[in-house]
C-alpha cells in the first residue's frame, strides 16, 4: 500500500530548514491552512530540526526526513526523523520561565515552544530511527 | 531579515525586518554587540517590520540584553506584534525587557 506522507530527505543542517518549510507549506495550503498558520509550522518545524542538525549525528554527518500528511481538513500530521543518536527531545527538562533578566537561563526554549504550539506530540525510536511526530495546529489555535 | 541602525544621541535604533531565525539571529547579536563595543548602553530594537522569530532569535535577544543589563544599559522593543510578540508572551520573557508601542515613545523614556 502506499504510503500517505510525502516525504523530503536533506542533509542535517541547518541550511536545509528553509526548503522543509517549502515542501511542509504544500501540505499546509492542501490541507487549507491559513498564512499565519503556516508561520507557526515553520517555527516548529525549524526548532524541531535546528535539534538535528545541531546534535543528532556528532561528531559526524547525516540526513534528516520530514513527511507530512493531512490528516483531515484543516490539520495536518508531520513526521520528522533522523538516523542519529538515540534521542527523545520531548523527554528534556522544561526551562526555567521564572526569574530576573540576569539569572534568567539562555536556551531550552525549542522544545518548550514546539509543546505549546502542536497538537498531538510523541517520539519514537525504531531500529535506528528517532521520529516525532505531531498534529497541527494545537488546541491553542497558535496565530489563529 | 534586514537590519537598519540609526544613532540617536541616547540610544541606537535597529529596525529589524524580516524573519530572524536559526540561520541569522547571530546576525543580530552581532550587530548589537558591536554598537556595545563602541559605547552603546542603550538600543532600541525597533521590530515593527519583524514577522517571525525563533527561539535562536529569542536567544540573541535575551543574551544582549543581559550584557546590557551588566553595562547598566537596557535593551528596549518596539512595534513586538503578530507571531513575535506570541512568542514572548510564551515564553515568558516579555516581562524581562522594557517594551513599547513605538520608537518615539521609547526615546522618550531615555
Amino acid at each position: 500500500m502506499d504510503s500517505p506522507f510525502a516525504r523530503l530527505t536533506l542533509p542535517a543542517r541547518i541550511d536545509s530548514v528553509p526548503a522543509f518549510h517549502e515542501f511542509v507549506r504544500v501540505g499546509a495550503e492542501s490541507a487549507g491552512l491559513e498564512a499565519p498558520e503556516m508561520d507557526w509550522l515553520d517555527l516548529v518545524l525549524e526548532e524541531i530540526l535546528v535539534n538535528i542538525a545541531r546534535y543528532a549525528y556528532q561528531p559526524g554527518t547525516g540526513d534528516m526526513e520530514v513527511g507530512y500528511a493531512v490528516a483531515q481538513p484543516r490539520m495536518l500530521l508531520v513526521e520528522i526523523s533522523d538516523r542519529g543518536n538515540a534521542f527523545n527531545p520531548l523527554a528534556s527538562d522544561p526551562p526555567v520561565l521564572g526569574g530576573g533578566l540576569a539569572d534568567r537561563p539562555i536556551g531550552g526554549l525549542g522544545v518548550f515552544l514546539v509543546k505549546n504550539i502542536v497538537g498531538s506530540l510523541a517520539y519514537r525510536r525504531e531500529q535506528d530511527r528517532n521520529t516525532v511526530s505531531f498534529t497541527f495546529p494545537g488546541p491553542n489555535q497558535a496565530g489563529a | 531579515m534586514n537590519i537598519e541602525p540609526t544613532e540617536l544621541e541616547k540610544a541606537i535604533v535597529l529596525k529589524v525586518v524580516g524573519r530572524m531565525d536559526a540561520e541569522n539571529a547571530d546576525d543580530f547579536q552581532q550587530a548589537c554587540e558591536r554598537w556595545i563595543a563602541q559605547g552603546a548602553r542603550h538600543l532600541i530594537a525597533d521590530l515593527d517590520g519583524l514577522q517571525y522569530v525563533s527561539s535562536m532569535g529569542l536567544r540573541a535577544f535575551l543574551a544582549v540584553a543581559q550584557k546590557l543589563h551588566s553595562l547598566s544599559g537596557s535593551l528596549i522593543l518596539c512595534g513586538l506584534h503578530g507571531l513575535p510578540r506570541q512568542v514572548f508572551e510564551m515564553t515568558r520573557l516579555l516581562s524581562l525587557f522594557p517594551v513599547y508601542d513605538d520608537v518615539q515613545q521609547a526615546i522618550d523614556t531615555l
